[in-house]
C-alpha cells in the first residue's frame, strides 16, 4: 500500500483515477487529527489502501466532487463510494472489512464507546482498564489517540500531569504496533504548525524530499 | 406501555427501582424531539417499554445518575445498564433487539444513513434558536439558515428518487430527523418548506406511518408546552395533564 509521504494535491493538479479493485482510498492530510483516526483503523485492521494528501489551503477543484465541501477525511472505494466524517468512515470501516472488530460486538459496549467518544472532551471517567474499552486496545482508543498524540507537540502536555491513570493510558497507546507505525516525529510536527501558521501552502508537504 | 402520559418526576421525588425483567425503561420527556426519536423505535420495532416523565425544569437529584448530563432520553434495562445521547439510544435499541431491523445491514447503506444525519445536524439548534427568540424580527436569518438546512435534504431526496430517506420504506433516519418537522407548524414554521417540495411529500407520508401517528401531539398541546416552556414554568413539561 502506498505510503503516507506523497505530496499534498493542490489547485491545478489532475483528479486521480477510480480506485483499482481490492483497494480503498483515503483523502488525507499527513497531519489532520481526523483523518488520522481512519488512518488507524485502516492500519489496525490490515485493510489494503492507498492515499491521496490533500493541500487543506488550497484545495483541488476536483475535490469538491468527493466532498462538498473539501473536507478530510473521504474514504473512496473502488465502486465510486464515498463515505466521509471520520467518525463514520471508521464505523464503516469495521463494518465493511473481515478480521480484527475494533468496536466490541455486545451491543451496550458498542453504545459505551459511542457516548465516550461523545463525551471525550467533557468526562475524563473511565474504569480501571488500560484501555478505554477493557484490557486490548480496540474502537474508541484509536478515536481518542490523534488528540492526545499532539498534546507534547501543542505545548500542553502538563494537561495530563494530574491524571496519571490517562498517562499510564498514553503510555500503553505508545506501546501499539498501529499507534507506533503511524507516529509522526514531533520535530515534523512543529515544522508543519510553524509554516501552517505562517499560512504557508507548502506546510502540508514539511518532511517530504 | 405504562408510563408515557404519566405527571413528570422532580426534585424531591423517590428514585425509581430498578427495570423489571423483560422491559427496558426510557426515561423521557412528553414534548421532548430528542425523546421522540427514542419513543419511535421502541415503538416501531414493538420493544417492551416503561417511561418515567423528567421535569426537565425541575429535575430531580438522582437523574443526575442516570445521566451525568442530566438530559433526556436515558434508556435503563434490568441489568441496570444506562444508555444515553438520543441517537446512540435509536442505534442500541436496534442491535440489541430483534425484529425489523430500522437500519441497513449494509455497511454503505448503513454510512449513507448516518451521512443524511449528519447533514441534519444543524436543524434542532437552529429551532431551539428560533423558539429563545426575543424579538420576533430576528428571525428571518434564522428562517432562511433552515430554509438552507432543508435544501440540503431536499436535494438528498432528489437524488434518491425514493420517498423516505433510506430508500422506499420508512427507516431510522427518517425517525430521526422526523421530531423537528413534526414541530414546524406549533413553530409558525411551515413556509421553511415552501420551496422544498419533495420534503413536504415526505412529511406528509411521515403522518400516515402507524409509529409515527401513535407518537404524534397535537399542534395545540406543542404551542401549551413551549408558551410555558419559555416561561421556565416548571409545570410546561406536564401540561395538558
Amino acid at each position: 500500500m502506498s505510503g503516507d509521504a506523497t505530496k499534498a494535491l493542490g489547485k491545478g493538479s489532475s483528479a486521480p483515477g477510480p480506485v483499482p479493485e481490492g483497494l480503498i482510498r483515503i483523502y488525507s492530510m499527513r497531519f489532520c487529527p481526523y483523518s488520522h483516526r481512519t488512518r488507524l483503523v485502516l492500519k489496525a485492521k490490515g485493510i489494503r489502501h492507498e492515499i491521496v494528501n490533500i493541500n487543506l489551503r488550497n484545495k483541488p477543484e476536483w475535490y469538491y466532487t468527493k466532498h462538498p465541501l473539501g473536507q478530510i477525511p473521504v474514504l473512496e472505494t473502488s465502486q465510486c463510494q464515498l463515505i466521509y466524517e471520520s467518525v463514520i468512515a471508521c464505523e464503516y470501516l469495521d463494518d465493511a472489512y473481515p478480521g480484527r472488530k475494533l468496536f466490541p460486538c455486545d451491543p451496550y459496549e458498542r453504545a459505551r464507546q459511542k457516548m465516550l467518544s461523545e463525551l471525550f472532551c467533557k468526562i475524563l471517567d473511565y474504569q480501571n482498564t488500560t484501555f478505554f474499552g477493557g484490557d486490548c486496545i480496540s474502537m474508541i482508543d484509536y478515536l481518542l489517540w490523534p488528540w492526545f498524540e499532539r498534546l507534547d507537540v501543542y505545548g500542553i502536555a502538563d494537561c495530563v500531569s494530574h491524571t496519571p491513570a490517562l498517562r499510564l493510558w498514553i503510555a500503553s497507546m505508545k506501546q501499539d504496533p498501529t499507534v507506533c507505525a503511524l507516529l509522526t516525529d514531533k520535530s515534523i510536527f512543529q515544522g508543519y504548525l510553524s509554516l501552517y501558521f505562517q499560512n504557508n501552502p507548502n506546510a502540508f508537504d514539511f518532511g517530504l524530499c | 406501555m405504562s408510563g408515557v402520559s404519566a405527571r413528570s418526576l422532580a426534585k424531591g421525588s423517590a428514585p425509581p427501582g430498578p427495570v423489571p425483567e423483560g422491559l427496558i425503561r426510557v426515561y423521557s420527556m412528553r414534548f421532548c424531539p430528542f425523546a421522540e426519536r427514542t419513543l419511535l423505535v421502541l415503538k416501531a420495532k414493538g420493544i417492551r417499554h416503561e417511561v418515567i416523565n423528567i421535569n426537565l425544569k425541575n429535575k430531580p437529584e438522582w437523574f443526575f445518575k442516570k445521566n451525568p448530563l442530566g438530559l433526556v432520553p436515558v434508556l435503563e434495562n434490568s441489568k441496570g445498564q444506562l444508555i444515553y445521547e438520543s441517537a446512540i439510544t435509536c442505534e442500541y435499541l436496534d442491535e440489541a433487539y430483534s425484529g425489523k431491523k430500522l437500519l441497513p445491514e449494509d455497511p454503505y447503506e448503513k454510512a449513507c444513513q448516518k451521512m443524511i444525519f449528519e447533514l441534519f445536524s444543524k436543524v434542532p439548534s437552529l429551532v431551539t434558536s428560533f423558539l429563545r427568540r426575543q424579538n420576533k424580527e430576528d428571525c428571518s436569518g434564522l428562517k432562511e439558515e433552515l430554509h438552507r438546512e432543508f435544501s440540503k435534504l431536499e436535494e438528498v431526496l432528489t437524488n434518491k428518487k425514493t420517498a423516505f430517506f433510506g430508500g422506499n420504506s420508512l427507516s431510522m433516519i427518517d425517525y430521526l430527523i422526523w421530531p423537528w418537522l413534526e414541530r414546524l407548524e406549533a413553530l409558525e414554521l411551515n413556509e421553511c418548506v415552501d420551496h422544498t417540495p419533495k420534503l413536504k411529500l415526505w412529511m406528509a407520508a411521515m403522518r400516515k406511518d402507524p409509529t409515527v401517528s401513535a407518537v404524534l401531539i397535537d399542534v395545540k398541546a406543542h404551542k401549551g408546552f413551549i408558551d410555558l416552556y419559555l416561561q421556565n414554568s416548571p409545570e410546561a413539561c406536564d401540561y395538558g395533564l
